[in-house]
């Protein structure tokens, strides 16, 4: 499937953008899961939503 | 009940606060970056096609009972209009297959929204639909532990 580029780079709401982040951060930083676990979970997350960054 | 909601996960989530802080920050500044009523259909057409009771039991905004029962049959009711409609294919489509939602459905959001209101939407959109989905999975495991 082919997409065309939906919005131009910007910095919207930085606080939304930034709560995120950090809502992420604390996610990561949980230790009950195996780096290696979680690691092909972050990797299976990022290609189901299309990221590539 | 969305109190319960947040009580529900700081009872999951133990003592690792800081998570369940950011969940509640993020999901309350999702509902201030988006007209509350827009989300709200949103999020009870999320809760419809995952089966989330506690998350269809809430209103988080004004919206009207009639629109609220009509939802399930959105793209035939005159009850909606374009921007709802735009919103709630998008919404379905992120759903389903986040990474194969078409500009179509795409641009149509963007065009009503903005580019930073599109941007909110998405975002919006991200934080209501993982908030759900941990609830019918915590809410599983927990009754498999209690059982």
């Amino acid at each position: 499937m082919t997409r065309s580029q939906r919005v131009a780079a910007a910095n919207f709401d930085s606080t939304f953008r930034e709560a995120l982040s950090l809502w992420q951060e604390e996610v990561v930083q949980l230790g009950l899961i195996d780096p290696v676990t979680t690691e092909v979970v972050r990797l299976r997350c990022a290609e189901h939503h299309d990221c590539y960054t | 009940m969305e109190s319960s909601i947040n009580e529900f996960f700081r009872n999951v989530l133990g003592d690792r606060t800081p998570v369940a802080d950011q969940l509640e920050n993020i999901h309350g500044l999702a509902w201030a970056v988006v007209d509350p009523e827009l989300l709200d259909l949103c999020r009870l057409r999320v809760a419809m096609l995952l089966g989330c009771r506690s998350e269809l039991e809430i209103l988080n905004s004004d919206l009207s009972s009639e629109k609220v029962a009509s939802l399930s049959q959105w793209s035939s009711s005159s009850l909606f209009n374009e921007c709802e409609m735009s919103c709630l294919r998008f919404t379905e489509e992120f759903i389903v297959d986040v990474s194969s939602i078409p500009d179509s459905s795409a641009f149509a959001v963007r065009d009503r929204l903005g580019d930073e209101g599109f941007v909110n939407f998405v975002n919006a959109l991200l934080v209501v639909e993982q908030r759900i989905r941990l609830q019918i999975v915590w809410g599983k495991l927990s009754q498999e532990v209690s059982a």
